[in-house]
């Protein structure tokens, strides 16, 4: 249950913040970026979509899955395996394309995003509560 | 308040709302355990059915509260909730966990209200006071 409400809440502020991108990108607007400067030069660059679909809403549907997969899974809707497995793949998917993000921002647009890299420490963190839990 | 502890805020409350939903769609019974007797008799529903209400109420001020939209009306829909669970389930172990949330729901309201709303209540105060 610990687990799952870790899953949950790192899911939450995974929404949460993809929707804060998906917002301002809609008004035009930047954002603010906490850390850095680099936000606007990740944001705006040529790999901000990925086959032709915005990453910020292909990352809102991402944790929007999770959320409701962590849900089913608390509230006991079956098939609990389909579910787990489900919620394997997505944060093993995610994670893959997360440190693909992380090279290119390090190596390619030589520029930081905030936003980006906590998206990625919050899939991450996942990914590691997720394995966590198999071994206690 | 400072606009990013004003979202840090709200996406604790949000989170908050949403997990309580969640846990109380898992089991409405033991959580309908906290509902006085008193309550109870004067429900005209199941005490299930009205912690099943309770369930959907609490996400979906939750998820208007995790994307920001309507904002003031879902924290002050979410006040109102704590202020009623208060009432309902008397002085327990986690009255304090409800006070903080009311506290918190309610900040987030007084926060987020539109400033032309905020003039309206103004003149309407000036208005009765006179």
């Amino acid at each position: 249950m610990t687990a799952f409400a870790l899953l949950f809440t790192l899911s939450a502020i995974g929404i949460s913040e993809t929707v804060y991108l998906i917002r301002t990108r809609k008004h035009h607007e930047h954002p603010v970026c906490p850390i850095g400067e680099g936000c606007e030069v990740v944001l705006d660059s040529k790999y901000n979509h990925t086959f032709g679909i915005q990453n910020d809403i292909l990352g809102l549907l991402a944790y929007i899955a999770l959320a409701f997969i962590t849900a089913f899974l608390v509230i006991g809707i079956e098939p609990i395996n389909f579910w787990s497995v489900g919620m394997k793949i997505i944060v093993g998917m995610a994670s893959l394309v997360s440190i693909f993000f992380t090279y290119l921002q390090a190596k390619v647009i030589h520029a930081w995003c905030f936003w980006c890299l906590m998206s990625a420490f919050t899939i991450w963190l996942m990914g590691i509560i997720i394995v966590w839990s198999q071994f206690i | 308040m400072k606009k990013s502890s004003f979202h840090i805020l709200r996406v604790g409350m949000a989170i908050t709302f949403l997990w309580i939903g969640i846990l109380i769609f898992k089991n409405p019974e033991a959580w309908g355990g906290f509902v006085q007797p008193w309550v109870v008799d004067l429900l005209p529903m199941s005490l299930t059915d009205a912690m099943m209400g309770t369930a959907v109420l609490d996400i979906v001020i939750g998820a208007l509260l995790l994307v920001d939209i309507l904002t003031p009306w879902a924290a002050l829909v979410g006040a109102g909730h704590l202020l009623i669970v208060l009432l309902v389930s008397g002085i327990n172990d986690v009255t304090v966990r409800d006070i903080a949330i009311f506290t918190g729901a309610f900040a987030l309201f007084n926060d987020s209200l539109p400033e032309a709303m905020r003039v309206k209540l103004m003149f309407w105060k000036k208005k009765v006071s006179n």
